[in-house]
């Protein structure tokens, strides 16, 4: 099956327009980022702390920032990540202390107190009288509790409702406790010992300052040494130019990849580190892929200019540019529609990327090269 | 068969063999990263000083003895800062014995004599040796406890000089494990000689009167006791490095209690405290504070019980550190995540799900577009992930999340080789070339394009690794392996299943 023959579309005529189309895109990326909403580094880079809750009920975001600037913590990003309203991403901005030794700590204190304003008063008439939280007890004291009542079969049985929890993440009535394939005796046993607290929490993450510090810096070196290998390698085996343009396209796709993601509310963490590197791993392959589609024609055309080698290559390579990518894209939407909540900030980063790639192979790979020729053309005929 | 077709089958059929025993079954052989599993990370900073900080404190009192059992008059020693002290005072005609008593004693601290004054310097080595003790000690000592408390697959590793990395998998109760690692489990029991009271004042019987020199003040745990400030004596009775055995028990009220019997020498010493003051109060001080205080009503021995309103798992945990025995020195968090298992097992269940739609629209594209060739991709495709577990199992690397990153990334380079082969042998094909010589030519062709951008990425990963951390290692790990795997299927592997199923004579391609 063919997708379309060899098409003949002059993209380089577009080249100038496309350049500056390029550079105002990444200058308004450049503003927003420094002027603007800014980047927002997140728990990873050592700020604040983390928290992913999950709620017995529905409510709302701004029920949620309620709760939260009553206890004076306005200020913290809150993100709903379920589609039910019932789970929320909430990363704390106040400190407690600037003291730099006891940051840590008081990140930490942020962190309770945003699980106390949101359980508020919920459960401690029943903590009260000696009820335990279903929703949050651990499998040992579940056993040990469920021991008294039924011996020897304890283990089986708080294994059985955990695990049932963890599928759920937290349980909304003891109908869903039932689900577990519990007995009724058993499950009258637990409504009389326990009671369903409204809030689970699922992850808490904090990275004090130098930790932070350090990660960021680890990770920029790991970026630059890694750009400056693939330069390397590119010059060697293809020119200086392609080397630089490679270089060039790149950091375009990293700027831009970034400028649209300060435009949404999504922080920047280890793991969007790994997808803007992913971002980079495709857009160098297809850039190598033309490339490599010049230097071939470059032995067959040699009389041709190189601005029409180009445009020929473009156009050869054209169908399996639009395949690839095309399948590329399928591989995270999927991530992004199905990939869950953890996994969501770097499939939309990867969609944004994916897109913008091609785009960025296509006019800013080749026009580089271009301008670079021009700009050092070797003496007439020196060709290597 | 020809001989060549035939040790390239057996190559990789040898190989498919041998990455599905490496991976099967993958749900034991391939670790999941903490961010998908769920679990505590943790990175602790070793407070090496503090090591410094008791080693000056004890060679102190080591030196006054020495000084003093030989006749050396001084009138104070004390401790400038952690690792330097001085005597003061000395006689400036004993100067010479002074030296050689210190020069027979250590070598670990240099000294030097102003007016009449000794200064004791430790020197660098010794700083080295004491804060890599201490931290290789608090390895070990973190290592017992969570032994002892019984935790699956525990990763505890040393990080530059003093940093702690503590990775506990698939935790129920974070908080408590955090407890039970954080606490330096410094035990003591020390005569009470005032308190509690309120305040510290009123303590010492008023605002600003200096603390006795033989005593300290202590506050009270307000969790165990009844809180306050405590009077007591400087010098512990007996210490946690006195226990001999310690197990969970209950007190007379069936409360949960900590049961502890002492060493030998440790009974002498505590027999001989309780005898000489029974109707008095003795202090158990854990990290500094007083979690009960009881009356000693008579002279005791080898045993004897610790209260403190524990809980059932506070008493428990209390015996798991006290049999590990306390930190050399205390430590301080530097980065904590706690995933709790309700997060991993969704984002297994999600990631597994997104990973299925993606592949299962990959292949379905592959066939609709390539028709048998599509097939022939799908082939080194599955083939692909089954070396990529299989190595990642080899390696013991985890997955984790952006080890997925690195595993789609090397998925969409493997889709895009067979792309890149696919649409040069079409290409050759309308320049009216032969089936046979299509393919030849399509992989020859496209070699070159998928060599070089698999090898760019590849060294880019490799620098990735070395510089990374953590995730970023994660990711470049999968992605270095995929990759290779990516150069074996693809070009070699799906050339062969070409050359084994298109007879020489064909006519036409399914492509």
């Amino acid at each position: 099956m063919q997708l379309f023959k060899t098409p003949h579309i002059r993209f380089l005529k577009y080249k100038y327009i496309a350049l500056a189309a390029t550079g105002l895109i990444v200058l308004a990326g450049f503003l927003n980022i420094v002027f603007g909403r800014g980047l927002k580094l997140g728990v990873d880079f050592g700020e604040g702390t983390l928290v992913r809750v999950m709620l017995k009920t529905r409510v709302s975001v701004s029920d949620v920032r309620q709760q939260l600037a009553a206890v004076g913590l306005a200020n913290s990003v809150i993100q709903e990540t379920g589609k039910e309203g019932r789970e929320f991403q909430i990363r704390t901005m106040e400190v407690a202390s600037t003291k730099a030794d006891e940051t840590l700590e008081s990140h930490e204190v942020m962190g309770n107190k945003v699980i106390e304003a949101l359980r508020g008063a919920d459960g401690q008439a029943e903590q009260a009288r000696g009820f335990r939280d279903l929703n949050t007890i651990d499998l040992k004291t579940l056993t040990a509790l469920l021991e008294t009542g039924f011996p020897e079969k304890g283990e089986e049985l708080s294994q059985k409702v955990i695990s049932e929890r963890n599928t759920r993440g937290i349980f909304a009535d003891f109908a869903e406790v039932s689900a577990a394939g519990l007995e009724p005796g058993v499950l009258a046993f637990l409504k009389d010992k326990t009671y369903l607290g409204k809030l689970t929490v699922l992850s808490r993450e904090t990275v004090g300052p130098q930790v932070g510090k350090d990660l960021r810096k680890r990770a920029t070196q790991a970026i630059i040494w890694s750009l400056i290998g693939m330069l390397v390698y590119i010059a060697l085996r293809f020119k200086l130019a392609n080397g630089v343009s490679a270089i060039f396209t790149l950091l375009q796709d990293v700027l831009i990849a970034l400028s649209i993601y300060s435009f949404t509310n999504r922080e920047i963490n280890l793991p969007i580190i790994a997808g803007l590197l992913t971002i980079v791993g495709f857009s160098i392959n297809d850039t190598i892929v033309i490339f490599d589609r010049i230097r071939e024609n470059q032995k067959i055309q040699r009389k041709m200019p190189l601005e029409d080698l180009m445009n020929l290559s473009l156009n050869q390579t054209l169908g399996r540019t639009i395949i690839t990518s095309g399948t590329v894209f399928l591989t995270v939407l999927a991530l992004f529609l199905f990939g869950g909540k953890v996994i969501n900030d770097f499939a939309f980063l990867m969609l944004v990327g994916t897109i913008e790639g091609v785009y960025s192979t296509v006019y800013l790979s080749c026009p580089i090269v271009l301008l670079w020729q021009k700009l050092f053309k070797p003496a007439q005929g020196a060709r290597r | 068969m020809k001989s060549s077709l035939r040790w390239r089958v057996l190559l990789t059929l040898g190989v498919t063999a041998l990455a599905i025993f490496l991976a099967y079954p993958p749900s034991r052989k391939i670790k999941l990263g903490l961010d998908l599993k769920g679990g505590i990370h943790l990175v602790l900073q070793v407070m090496t000083e503090d090591a410094i900080n008791a080693e000056t404190d004890q060679e102190i009192t080591r030196f006054q003895d020495l000084f003093k059992r030989n006749s050396i008059t001084f009138t104070t020693a004390a401790k400038e800062k952690p690792g330097r002290f001085y005597f003061s005072g000395l006689a400036l005609d004993q100067e010479g014995k002074a030296k050689d008593l210190v020069d027979q004693y250590t070598r670990d601290w240099d000294y030097a004599f102003v007016g009449d004054r000794m200064d004791f310097t430790l020197k660098q080595p010794a700083v080295q040796f004491l804060r890599d003790q201490a931290v290789n000690q608090t390895l070990e000592t973190l290592r017992n406890r969570i032994d002892e408390f019984g935790v699956a697959e525990p990763l505890i590793q040393r990080q530059g000089t003093d940093r702690l990395v503590v990775e506990l998998p698939g935790i129920e109760d974070p908080d408590r494990v955090k407890n039970l690692i954080k606490v330096t489990a410094v035990l003591e029991w020390k005569l009470v000689k005032a308190g509690p009271a309120e305040t510290e004042a009123a303590l010492l019987g008023g605002e600003g009167v200096p603390v006795p020199a033989d005593a300290e003040v202590v506050r009270g745990d307000p969790k165990r006791s009844a809180g306050g400030y405590y009077l007591v004596d400087k010098v512990a009775a007996v210490t946690g490095k006195d226990l001999r055995s310690v197990r969970l028990s209950q007190d007379e009220w069936n409360s949960p209690a900590v049961a502890f019997s002492l060493s030998p020498e440790g009974s002498r010493r505590f027999e001989q405290v309780t005898g000489e003051n029974i109707g008095k109060e003795i202090a158990i001080i854990l990290d500094s504070r007083v979690i009960s205080a009881p009356r000693v009503e008579d002279r005791i021995s080898g045993s004897g019980i610790i209260r403190g309103r524990f809980t059932q798992e506070e008493a428990n945990d209390l015996v798991v550190v006290l049999k590990a025995g306390a930190l050399p020195a205390s430590i301080q968090y530097l980065e904590e995540r706690t995933i709790g298992p309700a997060l991993g097992s969704d984002s297994v269940r999600q990631g597994l799900m997104a990973g299925l739609v993606a592949i299962v629209a990959i292949m379905a594209f592959l066939v609709f577009f390539y028709r048998l060739s599509g097939l022939n991709a799908l082939a080194a495709l599955i083939l692909n992930i089954v070396l990529l577990f299989g190595a990642l199992a080899y390696f013991h690397a985890t997955l984790t999340l952006p080890g997925i990153a690195g595993i789609i990334l090397s998925i969409g380079m493997a889709v895009d080789a067979n792309v890149l082969i696919f649409e040069r042998i079409k290409e050759e094909q309308a320049l009216g070339k032969g089936v046979r010589n299509a393919i030849v030519q399509g992989f020859g062709r496209a070699f070159t394009a998928i060599f070089d951008s698999n090898l760019t990425t590849i060294i880019s990963a490799i620098f990735l690794f070395q510089f990374g951390t953590g995730p970023i290692r994660g990711y470049a790990i999968t992605l270095i392996i995929g990759l290779m795997a990516n150069l074996f299927t693809a070009v070699f592997v799906s050339r062969l299943i070409f050359d084994a199923t298109i007879p020489k004579t064909a006519k036409a391609l399914s492509i």
